[in-house]
Parts: structure tokens; C-alpha cells; sequence
């Protein structure tokens, strides 16, 4: 059972163990922001609840392009922070011989790796990794960023269930924005999906219960289309 | 800006609905979200009402004291209207004096209860040509999720509805409440495609602002309407929006009967 | 107010019948608002208010960026309802002094260094006043930042305490704030329980050195039990997550 902590409490005497969400002061630990707090032998880490998107170098995001200038965009990535994408991290063999907005334009949804973050906290993003690229089909949706880890699951496990259940192609960005990709129906129903994950992410049987909805709701597809079928 | 994404994603989504006949959360067209109306809720006001439509959430509070009537109309009571569209209900909303969508929201809550006659303002003369009572109509807008208009003109008919007139704080008689003859109800479309989406959430307003109002008293008048939003009605389409307003609009008035 | 001063303690105890260390009855809930980041509703008395946060966000225009640190605001507003004789929307002389000194209540227990060049905006409501606006707001505030996911020390509780007839009380009503000696809100920085320090500190009226230590230990007493309703709030709020993964 994970306590829920608000900042100010007090979570460790030994400093060496401080992780995550936490802040030391006069060689004590105190959370700093509402969560759960993890306790292990060796650290003493906060789960967070809420919270906006802060980038952190490697993150995955998905984000949209706000402004194209002569050496790349400026993507808005759901953050107090925007980042910016410079031409040179957009795969060379994608876009020889092409002009800037021509690559990517105003409006554009892509799919980007956090490069780095510069003190002032000036974010660049590179798009030369595997699952990065433009998106311009399938649908985005937003959720709690503190949510993630709960859709990804332990090891995985979220994300493995909802695709291979349904079928579809899903990209988790850290930064809230899901991007799923397929039948349009099943989409769907990943979606309605996503949000019970992100209403009851710390509860027990999550994993169980959204394995029965999907079910169900695949059922009630089969059904639709059985009905259909039979009065054509 | 981090807005500007989330309406980015909604406006595709909820277009792709619409291309399927559908909502994104599942309402009719002509459907409202649920209404909740709360009166007396500032009980140091003379009359207050909070409303909440769906996740949207106005409360308006009725403040009365003796002035001075107008030149042109000595023996009749004053009505002012004002809407404060606060930070607080919406990241998108500033600080500062009403803009014009403020100035706006304010100005047809105004000409429904105004236009309706639903206060007699002659029983708000105290003294013919010197002595009048001026009611404020305060709009203060928490929780901005769509639809502000409906919810402040349900709330500021509510707020009024159980209004009591503070004669005795200012020396001038006994208390009585506030004579309320009419219940003139608003009712706000958003025109998307051809499709006409009654009470617009936030996220569906993400495709653009297109809106109309129309306001109706309790015998299907129409005493306000407001188009607002650079598009072009035909007028098929404003036939329709006459009829479904009305429509919901007797709907609504029901809710105040419990008030 | 130079009328017939009331008698403000009678037998013993203030007009409404509370001792000299009660407070006035408390309610706060945590979260009540969609679109803000955090937020929070407030009854202390009759006071009723809505505080909201929004941040950490970009912050507009560019030149008002902090490039080491958030920028704090603080918008203490009340409406033209919320008190007696209609108030003109806007901020007063009063609004702004107000909004000063409760953003300088918070700024030293955010950690505005972990968001440099963005902005954390705090909007608080008055929609009905009676007396002691200033602490239920900063109280309100104060869940509200939690309630948005922001980095904090620890939370800021905040109470007032008025002379009045020559004792002193906590959390004065209004006619106690009206005709009393003195009026001093305070405001702590709490952590894990205990008082640490000061962040709000005004005083209006008269009193010696000694009353005012003595209304600080009075004022530290009523800050705990405040303390434990809005710790209380969050928990209600988030008790759901609370549970095995």
C-alpha cells in the first residue's frame, strides 16, 4: 500500500536515499510534490498524481508544429516548454531535396525523441530514431502526463494488452499524447480505454478490468456487424 | 499555447464524429449536458444562483441599492449587467477590464431579461424622478468548459427568481421580493458543416467559434438573438435553430419551477 | 468608526459564541474546478471562495521571462457581490496590496527554480466576504498549488489574530475586525506537522510586544488545526489512489 504524501512531509532521515519528488534539507528527506510515496531499501522515490509535462532527455513526445523558420520548427510538446526540432535531426533520406515547410509544415503532428535541454531549459528534439516520424493519419489523444507509466504498465504490460487485443499501432509520448492508428472503431475503443486507465491508475485489478471492457466492447462490435450483415 | 495542442487534437476528432453523425460524448444534437441550478448561495447577496451545464460553472449574485432613475424614465428601476470572465475559470481568459467577449456575454443576458420585461421596473420606483432602485446583475464566471452564456443567463434568471428587495436596510419600507413576471431562457448553438450542436462543450468549440443565441420568453417569443462569429448562416439553418431553441428552451424553463 | 463601539466580548465569550482560540467553522475542497491545473473551494465563516492555479506555463510576453526561475502571480479578486454594498469589478488599492503580500507568501515555498522561464499563475475569488479574506484565500491558494502538481516545501497555512476589548482572539469575525485594537494575519510554512517559519506578517491597530508574541503562539495554534482540514481535503480528493497497485 502506497501512502499519499503533499509536500512537506517527511520521508527519510538518509539523505543517500532521496529519489525522485523528493528534496533534502538539514540532511533530512521531505516530499516536494502530492503522490505515492515508493519506498525501497535503497530509495525513497514520490509517485506524481498530477503535474504538467517537464521534458526529460530521451523522452518519447508527440508534439505539433507551431512555427517553420529557415533551420527547422518550433513543436509545441503540451509543456511550459517549447522545443525545437533543427532541420539537420529530420532523416536525411527523407527530405532531400525538399524545403523546409515542404518537410514539415504548420499544423503537422510528430512523433520525437527529447535530444537535449539546454540549463535555461531550451528543448531540441531529433527525429532520427526508429518510431520517430510525422503523423498524418490515426488519432492523438491527451491525458494526464502523469498517467503514463500507467498506460505503458509494469514492463510494458498496459501497452502489450491493448495491442494485441485490438490490433492497432500505439506510440506513447511522455509528455500525455497517445497516438493509436488503425480500425477506426477499435481506436475507439482504445481510446475509452486510455481514459478508464487514466481515471484509475493506481487501483487494484486495472489490468484485469481493462482487459474485460475491451472484450465486451469487441463484442459488441462482432454484434453490430453480424446485425448489419444480416439485414444487407 | 500548450492550449493550442489539446484543441489541435479535439477540433480533428470532433469533426471525424461529425462525419459519422455523431458527438464526441455521445449527446443528440439538440441535447444539453446536465443542468444543475443552485440559488442562495451567497447569502450576504440580495439573490445568487450557481449553475453548473456540465462541467461549466457560473454563479451570478443580484446586488440592489437605491440611485438615481434615468432622465428619460423617472419612475422605472435600473438594470446593469456585468460579466466578469475571470482567469481563474479558463487558461485563456486575462486578467484586466471585460474585453469585447465579456462585454458581449454581459449585453445579451442583459437584452433577455430586459427585452422579456421579466422585472416590471415600475415596481422599482421609490421616489418618482429622484429615487430608484438599481439592480445589479453580477456574472462571475468559475469553470469555463464550453457554453458561458447559457449558464450565466440561467443563473442571473435564478439569481433573480429568489431575489428579496433590502427596502428595510435603506430606511424605505418593508422588504418584498423582486417581481419576477417572465422567464426568458437562452439557448446556444454552435453551427459546425451544416450541423447545428446544441450546448457546445469546450472541446467542440475547438472547430471554431460559430455561434448563435437565440433567448425566448415563456410564450415562445424570441427576445434576443445574437449571432456571434465570422460565418455564414443561411437561412434554412436559422429556421431550424428557431425551432430547436424554443424547443429546449421550454425544456429548461421547467427547471425553474423548482427554483 | 467612531459610532457606539459594540461590546465585542459579552460574559466571557465573542458575539457568536466562540471562545477565544475557536475558529470559525471550516470547509475546503480539493479540485472542484475542470479547466485550472489545481484548485480548491474555501468556507471559513461566511467566507466562501474558489482559488485556481494555473502553471507551470509559458509565460507571455517573452521579455517578463524569468530565464533562472517561474514567475509567480497572484490575482486576489473579490466580486461586486461578495460583500454588502456592491463592489466595482476591477482591482482597488486594497486588491493589489493584498495580491503583493500573499504572492510573497508562497514564492519562497515554490520551487520556482525547478521551472525557469515559465510562469505559475494563482487566481483566488472572493465571491463572499466576511472578514479574514486575505488567510482563507492564501488557505485555499495553498491546496490549490498542491492540488496542481507544483513543487513545494511544504504547505502555507495562514490565520489571523485581533484584539479586541483588550483580549486577544483568533480568526476574528467581521464586527471584531471592524471595531477591535488590532488585526494581525499571519501565514506559516508547515512541514510534516510543524510550524517553521513566518511568510505573511502584517498588522493593522495597536499592541504591545508582548501581545503580539503571545498572538503569534494563538495564531500558530489555530494554523495547525487549519492545517489538518486542508491536509484533510487532499487526502479526500486523492484517497482513491491511495490503493494497491
Amino acid at each position: 500500500m502506497r501512502k499519499l504524501v503533499i509536500p512537506g512531509d517527511l520521508v527519510a532521515t538518509n539523505p543517500r536515499v532521496a529519489g525522485y519528488g523528493t528534496y533534502v534539507e538539514g540532511g533530512k528527506v521531505y516530499a516536494k510534490i502530492l503522490g505515492l510515496l515508493d519506498k525501497t531499501d535503497t530509495s525513497v522515490r514520490i509517485i506524481p498524481l498530477k503535474g504538467k509535462y517537464i521534458p526529460s532527455v530521451g523522452d518519447i513526445v508527440i508534439g505539433i508544429v507551431r512555427e517553420v523558420t529557415g533551420n527547422g520548427w518550433v513543436v509545441d510538446i503540451h509543456s511550459p516548454y517549447q522545443a525545437f526540432l533543427p532541420l539537420p535531426e529530420y532523416p536525411e533520406n527523407k527530405s532531400r531535396n525538399l524545403k523546409v515547410n515542404e518537410i514539415l509544415d504548420i499544423g503537422d503532428a510528430v512523433i520525437a525523441r527529447v535530444l537535449n535541454i539546454d540549463p535555461k531549459m531550451k528543448v531540441t528534439l531529433t527525429m532520427k530514431d526508429k518510431v520517430c516520424k510525422p503523423v498524418r493519419v490515426g488519432r492523438i489523444v491527451a491525458i494526464n502526463p502523469a498517467r503514463i507509466p500507467r498506460v505503458i504498465g509494469k514492463k510494458g504490460s498496459m501497452i502489450r494488452l491493448l495491442k494485441a487485443e485490438l490490433g492497432i499501432q500505439i506510440i506513447v509520448g511522455q509528455n500525455g499524447l497517445i497516438w493509436l492508428n488503425g480500425d477506426r472503431r477499435k481506436v475507439s475503443i482504445a481510446e475509452e480505454a486510455i481514459y478508464i486507465i487514466e481515471a484509475e491508475a493506481h487501483t487494484e485489478g486495472l489490468t484485469d478490468r481493462i482487459t474485460v471492457f475491451i472484450k465486451s466492447k469487441k463484442g459488441e462490435l462482432e454484434n453490430e456487424r453480424g446485425e448489419t450483415q444480416a439485414n444487407s | 499555447m500548450s492550449e493550442d495542442i489539446l484543441l489541435d487534437i479535439k477540433r480533428d476528432y470532433v469533426l471525424s464524429r461529425l462525419r459519422d453523425g455523431e458527438r464526441i460524448d455521445g449527446r443528440r444534437f439538440d441535447e444539453y449536458r446536465p443542468i444543475e441550478i443552485h440559488t442562495n448561495v451567497i447569502s450576504k447577496a440580495e439573490g445568487s444562483a450557481l449553475v453548473k451545464i456540465g462541467n461549466t460553472q457560473v454563479v451570478v449574485g443580484i446586488k440592489l441599492q437605491p440611485g438615481e432613475p434615468f432622465a428619460d424614465t423617472p419612475d422605472r428601476g435600473v438594470l446593469i449587467t456585468n460579466a466578469e470572465l475571470v482567469p481563474l475559470a479558463s487558461p485563456t481568459f486575462e486578467p484586466g477590464p471585460p474585453d469585447e467577449n465579456s462585454v458581449e456575454l454581459a449585453r445579451v443576458v442583459d437584452r433577455g431579461i430586459r427585452e422579456s420585461e421579466a422585472i416590471d421596473l415600475t415596481k422599482l420606483c421609490i421616489e418618482e424622478g429622484s429615487k430608484v432602485w438599481i439592480v445589479f446583475i453580477d456574472i462571475h464566471a468559475l469553470d469555463d468548459d464550453g457554453n458561458l452564456m447559457d449558464a450565466s443567463a440561467l443563473a442571473a434568471i435564478a439569481a433573480l427568481l429568489t431575489t428579496t428587495v433590502p427596502a428595510e436596510r435603506f430606511g424605505v419600507g418593508e422588504d418584498f421580493p423582486l417581481p419576477v413576471r417572465d422567464l426568458p431562457i437562452s439557448v446556444t448553438s454552435l453551427i459546425v458543416n451544416d450541423h447545428i450542436l446544441i450546448d457546445p462543450s469546450r472541446d467542440e468549440v475547438s472547430v471554431g467559434q460559430y455561434f448563435m443565441t437565440i433567448t425566448t420568453d415563456q410564450d415562445d417569443n424570441i427576445v434576443a438573438m445574437q449571432k456571434s462569429g465570422s460565418y455564414l448562416l443561411s437561412e434554412e439553418k436559422f429556421y431550424e435553430l428557431i425551432d430547436v431553441s424554443i424547443a429546449r428552451a421550454r425544456e429548461i424553463r421547467q427547471l425553474l419551477k423548482d427554483v | 468608526m467612531n459610532e457606539e463601539k459594540p461590546k465585542l466580548i459579552v460574559d466571557g465569550k465573542r458575539l457568536d459564541g466562540r471562545s477565544f482560540d475557536e475558529l470559525r467553522p471550516i470547509k475546503i475542497e480539493a479540485g472542484i474546478l475542470k479547466r485550472a491545473d489545481g484548485s480548491c473551494y474555501i468556507e471559513m465563516g461566511k467566507n466562501k471562495i474558489v482559488a485556481a492555479v494555473y502553471g507551470p506555463r509559458e509565460v507571455h510576453p517573452k521579455h517578463l521571462q524569468d530565464p533562472s526561475k517561474a514567475v509567480i502571480r497572484y490575482r486576489y479578486n473579490m466580486a461586486p457581490f461578495s460583500v454588502e454594498e456592491r463592489k466595482r469589478p476591477g482591482p482597488d488599492r486594497r486588491s493589489i496590496e493584498i495580491s503583493k503580500v500573499s504572492k510573497e507568501a508562497l514564492e519562497p515555498v515554490i520551487m520556482k527554480e525547478l521551472f525557469p522561464r515559465s510562469g505559475i499563475d494563482i487566481f483566488v475569488e472572493v465571491l463572499q466576504a466576511d472578514a479574514g479574506t486575505r488567510t482563507a484565500c492564501l488557505n485555499a491558494a495553498s491546496v490549490a498549488l498542491i492540488d496542481a502538481g507544483v513543487a513545494m516545501r511544504g504547505i502555507v497555512t495562514a490565520v489571523a489574530v485581533a484584539k479586541v476589548d483588550g483580549q486577544l482572539v483568533l480568526d476574528p469575525m467581521k464586527e471584531e475586525d471592524n471595531y477591535g485594537e488590532a488585526d494581525v494575519p499571519f501565514a506559516f510554512l508547515i512541514r510534516s506537522g510543524k510550524i517553521e517559519s513566518i511568510t505573511l506578517l502584517q498588522m493593522d491597530g495597536r499592541m504591545t510586544a508582548e501581545e503580539l508574541k503571545k498572538a503569534l503562539e494563538l495564531a500558530k495554534k489555530g494554523a495547525m488545526e487549519i492545517y489538518a482540514v486542508q491536509r484533510d481535503a487532499i487526502m479526500r480528493k486523492y484517497r482513491s489512489e491511495e490503493e494497491v497497485e
